[in-house]
């Protein structure tokens, strides 16, 4: 009992800001429930309903799923380069990781506010260095249309967060018994053989755990098109959670943006399911 | 920028005296009973007597709601904060109460304000885009003020688009704070180098559309034109003129059906749809969000745009610019009647104190010595023809063609218009950049319908 | 012997140039925010030549630059202090006790992983309100524990799970009660958790913007995070980039040096808990 009592401020605290607030969001969303007047009644199935007719909200969810996919490739594509160049030693070693690590100090916020500045006609360095090598003549509009706001958002999301997902790799590498190598390079194996048949399938658990995190954490972006891009050019970059924040704060509906979250939360919770069971078989393998 | 203004006290008393100088000068036709203006009101009933209804409107010096030293929350957003700060800045350095100003970037106003409003956190004066006020309005955001409005001695001379926008069932909750309008301004020197008359300016849409192509032809860094493509609101304020000058309505009378599909609308966006092809307008165009669509044209090289009538007292000397009321495609005039209401918020515990504020920012003056004096636009019909506008002719046309201007109404106006996300740009971005058939444009007019109908 | 040079000379090469690209392209952001936050720029604080006064200016925005930084601190600050306080207690009470829906608090605890923030916000924004926290620093605080507490939980749970039996057993035998144990034997030997856990909380609650922009309505108590994003489009006409830099350095110094001091720190603790765990 004396257990209870030490785990009673965690009880609490979960009970009173997560648990009541999902229950809250849940009645929320069967709700007529403006944002400025309060509650109205009951009004089920309305705001669910109008999901399905809300024009933004297919092109969201295919614009968040193109941005998963696309971010989930390059950056554990390019945390496992960066791990792999780590893992190759040097004496670059101390400060390289260090170099891939400071971006994930920075916030997501600073670090878009940063890019903002760096992607801009006004101030920002890139033009002036491709004209200046005579790379392009024109300056390149970053943000200007669909493509180039989802690759240059792609690219600031990259550098935020390649370094994190290098050092869940790094660990992962560092785990692979040193023997094993050795035993490959004597069997005469080439340098791909022992990456695709030793590195891969040891380091499955870091990769897997690498690929949850970041499926979830894109899946809900918001800070960086936020700041960046405001949702456009043309809707084109709006995140399901960004439409969450309009459907509250520019449309006033508290209720409708409590149906699209309890949807996203319930494709959230069977992708995790999935994605951990698929971890756990894998590991039982 | 700091929020808080206060001036030393010889200069606050020095700005005292030139206070009361002028409203002595303008108020000869005022009753003898009426208050010295500094002088603050022990009580909250205004001092100032109501004229005999015979009288014309005079221009009283008058005193209202209370000065008794509280602080006063205000946000405004940032398209209009060069004149609040100036409002601010000389009511702070003559009053005992100070406002407290805050800006809010104007993309972000409707989220913040309504996420306050949830919050029960709003500050004490809300000052925002008059298009926004039906919807304030009708979620009670605001105190009622109507006979606060009336008590005022000028009442009947206010001006009455943002009045209108802020009544709901026959209760006003709101006053003019900035007024601005829409014109076209264009540059003179560069209209004499492009072998135009500069003091000819188009009288048409077809004739601005030629206008800035001949400019155009001028070459270098300067362009014929430059509009906002990717902000809802400035399209709103600088095309719509034109549809209307064409004698077209954007909308139904009660803000619920929308006509932006009509052939004249069609035709305005073919205008400009045809300067972004063939690089009239500068690239940029195409990204403009609003921040710095008012940024080019004072820097001298963009021959003619739409531009708000506000903003013309900051364009540097450097630039040898005209102003022309915004035309349809074949003649006409209009202009959108537009800037910021202001309201007191239902909750305000210091809602006389606010009262004093936005009664003094509507005095003979604040209109005159502040108001007009930095450029802009007064808020009362009788003060149209004040000294600093009668100096500038510019001035007068901005004047004038306030008359024929059209404030337009809807409950759903942000959401709709104002929004990046929202349909009228989803809208003008077919028509204007993506070359959309007719028929696009049709089902892009009937999502800008739904939205105003609040679906 | 030359040869021998030659060839690993040869074959290191393409390593310097690919570390050496990488490097720049992951270092050049920050050190051109830096620049950019004391180069002259028309329409900034410091309109030519280099200079502070895109820094002056920003101490002189709205409410003032300590202002915010102080709403950063404090909510950071209250943010480690919670989480820390409930997770040390949880994570005690899981690895060493059994008690009644034990399972149940703890997994409910890490399900906060899998709600998005934005579900939780919206009503969180009502909730607040009916308790009196909303628009409140404190009641951000509290919101931004929340979302700390299953990571933390997990790693106090995890850390006290790795000390030693008998560690305790000998404080037992001394007389000691179990507050007595954990505050004299366990504390110590847990702190490397409790330090990666109160690093992850201040950095997160740091750098969290979407919680205050939901929560937050007066300028006056917003974090530098949501601060510095509505410095950017303050003034018609002008968007000051210098100040917006100067105001990313501001924010981003004290992650980046804390990362400096405790980044063993944050390795050791990714290799313990996320992963191993």
């Amino acid at each position: 009992m004396l257990g209870l009592l030490y785990a009673a401020p965690t009880a609490l605290f979960v009970a009173v800001f997560f648990t009541a607030p999902l229950v809250l969001v849940t009645r929320m969303s069967a709700s007529e429930w403006p944002l400025i007047a309060g509650d109205k009644g009951f009004n089920f199935p309305d705001n669910y309903s109008a999901i399905e007719s809300n024009s933004l909200f297919w092109p969201a969810v295919w614009f968040t799923v193109e941005y998963t996919v696309l971010v989930t490739v390059l950056l554990i594509g390019m945390g496992l380069g960066l791990a792999l160049l780590i893992q190759a030693g040097g004496k670059w070693k101390g400060f390289l990781r260090t170099s891939f690590l400071f971006p994930s100090a920075m916030g997501l916020a600073s670090a878009s506010l940063l890019f903002w500045g760096l992607y801009s006609d006004s101030i920002g360095p890139i033009n002036p260095i491709l004209q200046q090598l005579q790379i392009t003549h024109d300056p390149i509009q970053f943000l200007g249309d669909p493509l180039s706001a989802l690759l240059s958002t792609t690219f600031l999301i990259v550098w935020r967060f390649a370094g994190f997902y290098m050092l869940i790799l790094l660990v992962g590498l560092q785990a692979i018994p040193h023997d094993l190598y050795e035993a490959a390079a004597i069997d005469g194996a080439n340098k791909w053989h022992t990456f695709r048949y030793i590195t891969i399938p040891l380091l499955r658990r870091s990769l897997a755990l690498s690929l949850i995190l970041c499926i979830t954490g894109s899946l809900l972006a918001f800070d960086q098109f936020y700041i960046l891009t405001k949702g456009g050019p043309d809707n084109s970059t709006i995140t399901v959670v960004q439409l969450i924040y309009r459907e509250a704060f520019q449309r006033l509906n508290l209720g409708t943006a409590a149906a699209i979250s309890i949807v996203v939360l319930a494709v959230l919770v069977v992708l995790n399911t999935v994605q951990f069971r698929a971890l756990r078989g894998s590991e039982e393998a | 920028m700091r929020n808080k203004f206060r001036m030393p006290p010889a200069l606050a008393t020095l700005a005292t005296l030139a206070m009361v100088a002028v409203v002595g000068c303008g108020s000869t036709a005022a009753t003898p009973t009426a208050a010295p203006v500094a002088t603050p009101a022990p009580t909250d009933v205004p001092v100032a007597t109501a004229p005999p209804a015979a009288t014309p409107a005079p221009s009283v010096a008058f005193s209202a709601g209370t000065d008794d030293g509280k602080t006063i929350t205000m946000w405004t957003r940032a398209a209009t904060q060069f004149q609040a700060t100036a409002l601010v800045a000389a009511y702070n350095a003559t009053h005992k109460n100070q406002v407290n100003l805050t800006i809010v970037p104007t993309d972000d106003m409707q989220a913040k304000v309504g996420a306050a409003a949830g919050a029960g956190s709003l500050p004490d004066i809300i000052s925002g885009d008059v298009v926004f006020m039906p919807n304030w309005t009708s979620q009670g955001l605001f105190t009622d003020i109507t006979s606060k409005i009336s008590a005022l001695p000028f009442a009947s001379t206010l001006a009455s688009g943002p009045i209108k926008a802020s009544t709901t069932a026959g209760k006003a909750y709101g006053v003019p704070f900035i007024m601005d309008l829409s014109v076209w301004v264009y540059n003179k020197d560069l209209f004499t180098k492009a072998g135009l008359d500069p003091n000819k300016p188009p009288t048409t849409l077809k004739e601005f559309d030629t206008d800035a192509r001949a400019v155009n032809k001028l070459g270098g860094s300067v362009k014929g034109s430059f509009f906002g493509g990717n902000c809802g609101g400035c399209e709103v304020f600088t095309w719509w003129p034109s549809i209307w000058a064409d004698g077209q309505q954007v909308m139904s009378a009660d803000g619920t059906s929308s006509m932006l599909n009509s052939d004249e609308a069609k035709a305005v966006y073919a205008i400009y749809a045809g300067e972004f092809k063939d690089g009239i307008v500068a690239a940029s165009s195409k990204t403009e969000t609003g921040p710095t669509w008012v940024s080019f044209f004072p820097k001298g090289n963009i021959g003619i745009m739409p531009y708000p009538g506000s903003l013309l007292g900051s364009i540097p000397s450097t630039v040898n610019f005209g102003v022309a009321p915004i035309a349809g495609l074949n003649g006409g005039q209009s202009t959108f009647v537009g800037g910021d209401a202001v309201g007191i918020t239902a909750n305000s515990k210091v809602s006389d104190e606010a009262w004093n504020f936005l009664a003094w920012t509507l005095s003979d003056y604040a209109q005159v010595e502040i108001v007009a004096k930095g450029g802009n636009i007064v808020a009362r019909s009788d003060l149209a023809n004040n000294k600093y506008a009668a100096a500038d002719p510019r001035t007068v046309t901005v004047n004038q063609v306030a008359a024929k201007g059209v404030t337009p109404l809807a409950k759903n106006f942000g959401q709709t218009f104002n929004d990046p996300n929202g349909p009228w740009l989803v809208l003008t971005r077919d028509a204007v950049f993506n070359g959309a058939s007719s028929s696009k444009i049709d089902s892009d007019n009937a999502a800008v319908t739904k939205s105003l109908a609040g679906q | 012997m030359k040869r021998n040079v030659l060839a690993l000379t040869f074959t290191r090469t393409p390593y310097y140039v690919l570390s050496g690209a990488a490097a720049i392209v992951f270092l050049f952001p920050l050190v051109w925010a830096a620049y950019a936050s004391v180069n002259g720029q028309a329409g900034s604080g410091q309109a030519e030549g280099f200079g502070l006064g895109n820094y002056d200016r920003l101490l002189h925005y709205e409410d003032g630059l300590a202002q915010y930084f102080f709403n950063s601190v404090f909510v950071s600050c209250a943010t480690v202090i919670v989480t820390l306080f409930v997770s040390l207690f949880g994570g005690y009470a899981f690895a060493k006790f059994d008690f009644p829906f034990k399972n149940v608090i703890f997994l409910v605890t890490l399900a906060i992983l899998m709600v998005p923030y934005a579900t939780m916000l919206i009503p969180l924004f009502v909730l607040l309100k009916t308790i009196g926290l909303q628009n409140n620093l404190v009641g951000l605080a509290l919101v931004m524990a929340m979302f700390q507490l299953p990571f933390a939980t997990f790693m106090m749970r995890i850390s006290f799970e790795a000390v030693p039996k008998e560690l305790e057993e000998a404080a037992q035998v001394d007389g000691a009660g179990t507050f007595g144990v954990l505050r004299k034997i366990l504390l110590p030997a847990v702190r490397p958790g409790i330090i990666t856990v109160a690093l992850f909380a201040f950095l997160a609650a740091w750098n969290d913007f979407i919680t205050p922009l939901i929560l937050i309505n007066d300028q006056s108590k917003a974090p530098l995070s949501l601060a510095i994003t509505n410095l950017r489009q303050q003034t018609m006409g002008v968007i000051d980039y210098g100040s917006l830099e100067a105001g990313v350095v501001v924010m981003a110094v004290p992650c980046l040096l804390l990362f400096f001091a405790l980044q063993g720190q944050y390795v050791r603790g990714f290799m313990s808990g996320a992963i191993k765990g």
